[in-house]
């Protein structure tokens, strides 16, 4: 698993403030760098955001039913 | 911006035109069907319940079903306008009794219920299968019947014989508007909101698959049971009657239930809220069977009135009262947030667009006025004019804080348009 610039776990958190976390931190995120969101559901209005800012995402399902989300930028 | 939020932020108007008309119009909801209480009561369901929850939907089909609704704007216009014009001629019918009112009434509601019912009808066929999409489904279908009854008894009032049996006509308009449209709704978006913004398990498999068809199944056999031949007719009509009451209150226990396992136990004043919402939908199960099964309490005169004051005022109000201090700065939030592409930092977030000491000022105002209303029932002419008061004053509180939320909006830049 590789090293990630920054860490956002806002499981268990009620909408929108895993939005609105990891909306403060992208402005920081530098290219080549990755952050990574654990969240207790998949985010789909986040994607359609991240999307439309060109930034890359993968989500990984985990055993205990939460998701790791992995954003970059280029 | 301004398409979802018109019907939100007019609808506390409603609330407080009933709250009024309850404190000095003179009748009350203890004595029958009396002008002003079928007023007040039209207020709310129509202006206040209605208005939120057809813009409600329209907000969530997009969300929760992935269909987009056509032409937003234009069909925002062509249901909040005649639905909010058709509300207030319907409630000066009644208190009129002027058969033209009751006309137009009608036709205005038609068009509102026509529009939404056309356009959500067709998305809701595209929808993908999902439990709270199935319970959309059966509210529409029972909105239909809600509707189409309303407009005959209206015309009916207004002086063309159209129903051969008004009674039953009534009685069934008033099951499938609230028992149907209202419940089966809020069953739907309970699968989805209740996990999501209050973080508990989801509600179980079994009940969110057979809920919604099971009601609407017992609704239907409720409404034709007095065309079957004895017994069968009144069989039908204590087991549906029965089965729509143990319904109702399995779906309030769950929810309960869940709400006390929630992950993170912080006060939330939508939680109370539904938490009030659920107890009286519990309450109106209760008197519903006693008055099912105790001829001396199903025959009482209180009885109706009892059951409407716990549906509508207990149960309906204070889930969507909850729901709109979600929804209202959620789209302050995400339309400054989508409209300004905003830096962290620079807007507020969704928890700052509405004070929460002025949200727990309206929850206390809204309990003493839904404790007024039940003392309401029994003591009609010492109870209900304070009743209306502390109505009048939980729906203004409830506009002030609603617009605060659409004030810092502005504020910050965000455009309505």
């Amino acid at each position: 698993m590789t090293a990630h610039a920054y860490v956002v776990d806002a499981r268990w958190l009620e909408p929108p403030e895993p939005m609105e976390r990891v909306l403060a931190v992208l402005p920081r995120l530098a290219p080549g760098e990755a952050l990574l969101l654990k969240l207790h559901r998949e985010p789909y209005p986040l994607y359609a955001m991240l999307d439309a800012q060109g930034l890359r995402h993968e989500t990984r399902p985990l055993p205990d039913g939460t998701f790791d989300i992995v954003i970059r930028r280029g | 911006m301004s398409v979802p939020l018109r019907f939100f932020l007019s609808a506390p108007f409603f609330l407080l035109a009933a709250g009024l008309l309850l404190a000095f119009a003179g009748d009350t909801p203890g004595l029958g069907p009396a002008p002003a209480a079928l007023a007040a009561t039209h207020a709310v369901t129509l202006g206040f319940l209605a208005m939120v929850m057809t813009g409600a939907m329209m907000q969530m089909l997009p969300v929760v079903a992935g269909v987009v609704l056509p032409h937003p704007r234009a069909l925002a216009w062509a249901t909040h306008l005649p639905l909010g014009l058709g509300t207030a001629t319907l409630m000066a019918a009644f208190w009129t009794g002027n058969g033209a009112a009751f006309g137009i009434a009608a036709v205005l509601l038609a068009l509102a219920f026509g529009t939404f019912l056309v356009a959500t009808g067709r998305a809701l066929r595209r929808a993908q299968a999902g439990d709270t999409v199935s319970g959309m489904r059966h509210a529409w279908l029972a909105l239909v019947v809600t509707v189409v009854l309303g407009i005959l008894l209206a015309l009916t009032l207004g002086g063309r014989a159209l129903l051969p049996d008004f009674a039953a006509a009534l009685a069934t308009h008033a099951r499938f508007g609230l028992a149907g449209w209202v419940l089966l709704l809020v069953i739907g978006v309970a699968y989805q909101v209740v996990p999501m913004f209050q973080i508990t398990p989801a509600y179980p498999r079994w009940l969110r698959r057979g809920l919604t068809p099971v009601l609407l199944g017992l609704l239907v056999a409720r409404g034709v049971a007095p065309a079957l031949p004895a017994p069968l007719d009144a069989l039908t009509a204590i087991a549906s009657e029965a089965g729509l009451a143990i319904g109702g209150a399995g779906f309030a226990l769950a929810t309960l239930a869940l709400q006390a396992r929630r992950r993170r136990k912080l006060p939330d004043v939508t939680l109370d809220f539904w938490r009030v919402g659920m107890i009286s939908l519990l309450l109106c199960a209760l008197v519903a069977l006693a008055g099912t099964f105790v001829a001396d309490v199903g025959d009482a005169p209180a009885f109706p009135a009892l059951l409407g004051v716990l549906f509508i005022g207990g149960f309906a109000v204070s889930v969507v009262n909850g729901m709109l201090y979600k929804i209202v700065p959620f789209l302050a939030w995400f339309h400054l947030q989508a409209q300004l592409d905003a830096r962290a930092g620079t807007i507020p977030n969704m928890k700052e667009m509405i004070a929460e000491p002025a949200t727990r000022r309206q929850f206390r105002a809204h309990l003493a006025a839904l404790a007024l209303l039940v003392l309401a029932v029994f003591w009609p002419r010492a109870a209900a004019p304070w009743a209306g008061l502390a109505l009048s004053l939980s729906a203004l509180f409830l506009s002030i804080n609603l617009l605060a939320a659409a004030r810092r909006f502005a504020r910050h830049g965000g455009r309505f348009g």
